[in-house]
């Protein structure tokens, strides 16, 4: 018969142990997923063109995040954490592929998540345009416009974005005037 | 309309996409995977040559044999460290600031061309010592060096065609980097502009 030893207690307790931070992982990465998907979906979607690079990037995103997750000490919100990856997986793509030079124009192919019922349909329009329009800007502008919609404030977006409460406001300001532009022209 | 309605209407007009069509816990563990194999296969690589040459040279310890295991190691070595210093003050979590990532990516990417210098010097290092050592082994009497080099064999014709394909990934990787470096300085340009120069 064999004897348990301490070493044994040890490396049982080394692997439980194990086991179980792999399941609070588990955990938090779902909890955070299932809250935040869409806005990282949409966040993922003003850095790309098409719905299948959103598609792609998105899965980026998860990856980073499942890496980030263990060394992730709450020195700021979840959600800066999750936009700032983000938002940094959104530069590391648009630098790997140039799809979008800053400042550039273009059009794209937005994904229409809607069913279409008759009544929704202009609301959806109005929407593709929004989302056509804050792909127009450039991408400082776009970053802190689409952090506000996502509803954070100054102080979060100048933690995501490493710049000060006073130019987060200034980006902000001159964000609206082009979006309002861009919407006027293209109404 | 006021200021905080527009953005009301807009933020509405946002969220109003909530569709996320991936199962991304499957998606995560899938690519977790491969990366795990992409690390060990690195280290395996590294074994396997640097094992396989000092094997011979423990069955059949020769001087020539000694220089091909010690040269072997040589280059491995080579490889790593200048892999790992490359990477020194590169790698930190991915939740950094979006202006401490634009830098960092900037370090990276100056880091990548450097890179390829080097690859290209360690190739043709490696390369050098090879033809040479199987010169060197090659059985008398031995055709002349030039006719050996370009019409030796098909084994050296394949290393030459190898090192075109090399030199031509290389260049294409190095046009990559320099577009990207390009890119990124010009977005931190964009984000260090004077707040006031921008607006009007």
């Amino acid at each position: 018969m064999k004897s348990f030893t301490g070493t044994d207690a040890v490396s049982v307790d080394a692997g439980s142990s194990k086991v179980l931070e792999r399941a609070a992982l588990e955990q938090s990465f779902d909890r955070l997923l299932t809250a935040n998907g869409p806005a990282l979906a949409r966040l993922a979607g003003s850095y790309t063109n098409t719905p299948s690079d959103r598609d792609d990037l998105l899965q980026e995103i998860a990856i980073a995040i499942w890496q980030a997750l263990p060394r992730f000490r709450r020195e700021c919100s979840e959600r800066t954490f999750l936009f700032r990856i983000a938002h940094n997986r959104g530069i590391a793509y648009l630098a790997r592929t140039r799809s979008q030079p800053p400042g550039l124009t273009e059009e794209i192919e937005v994904h229409d998540p809607a069913p279409d019922p008759e009544s929704g349909l202009a609301q959806e329009e109005r929407a593709e345009r929004l989302r056509r329009a804050i792909h127009r800007l450039p991408v400082v502008y776009r970053q802190v416009v689409t952090l506000t919609l996502e509803g954070l404030g100054y102080g979060e977006i100048s933690e995501v974005l490493g710049i000060s409460e006073s130019n987060v406001g200034v980006r902000l300001t001159r964000a609206r005037q082009l979006l309002r532009e861009s919407l006027e022209n293209r109404r | 309309m006021s200021m905080d309605a527009e953005w009301e209407v807009w933020r509405r007009e946002w969220q109003s996409e909530t569709a996320v069509r991936l199962d991304l816990r499957k998606i995560v563990e899938r690519q977790s995977r491969w990366m795990r194999i992409a690390l060990i296969a690195d280290v395996l690589v590294t074994v396997v040559i640097g094992g396989g040459a000092t094997v011979l040279a423990v069955r059949a310890p020769q001087p020539d044999m000694v220089v091909l295991a010690a040269m072997t190691w040589l280059f491995v070595a080579a490889a790593w460290t200048f892999a790992l210093n490359a990477n020194r003050g590169n790698w930190s979590p991915s939740a950094l600031d979006t202006a401490a990532f634009v830098d960092l990516s900037v370090r990276r990417c100056r880091s990548r061309l450097a890179a390829v210098w080097f690859g290209a010097g360690l190739y043709v290092s490696e390369i050098a010592f090879c033809l040479g050592w199987i010169y060197r082994h090659s059985p008398e009497p031995r055709t002349p060096l030039w006719a050996w080099l370009f019409f030796g064999s098909l084994t050296i014709d394949v290393v030459w065609a190898a090192t075109l394909a090399f030199a031509g990934a290389l260049i294409w990787y190095r046009r990559r980097k320099r577009a990207e470096l390009a890119w990124l300085l010009g977005l931190r340009g964009q984000a260090a502009e004077p707040v006031d120069r921008r607006t009007p």
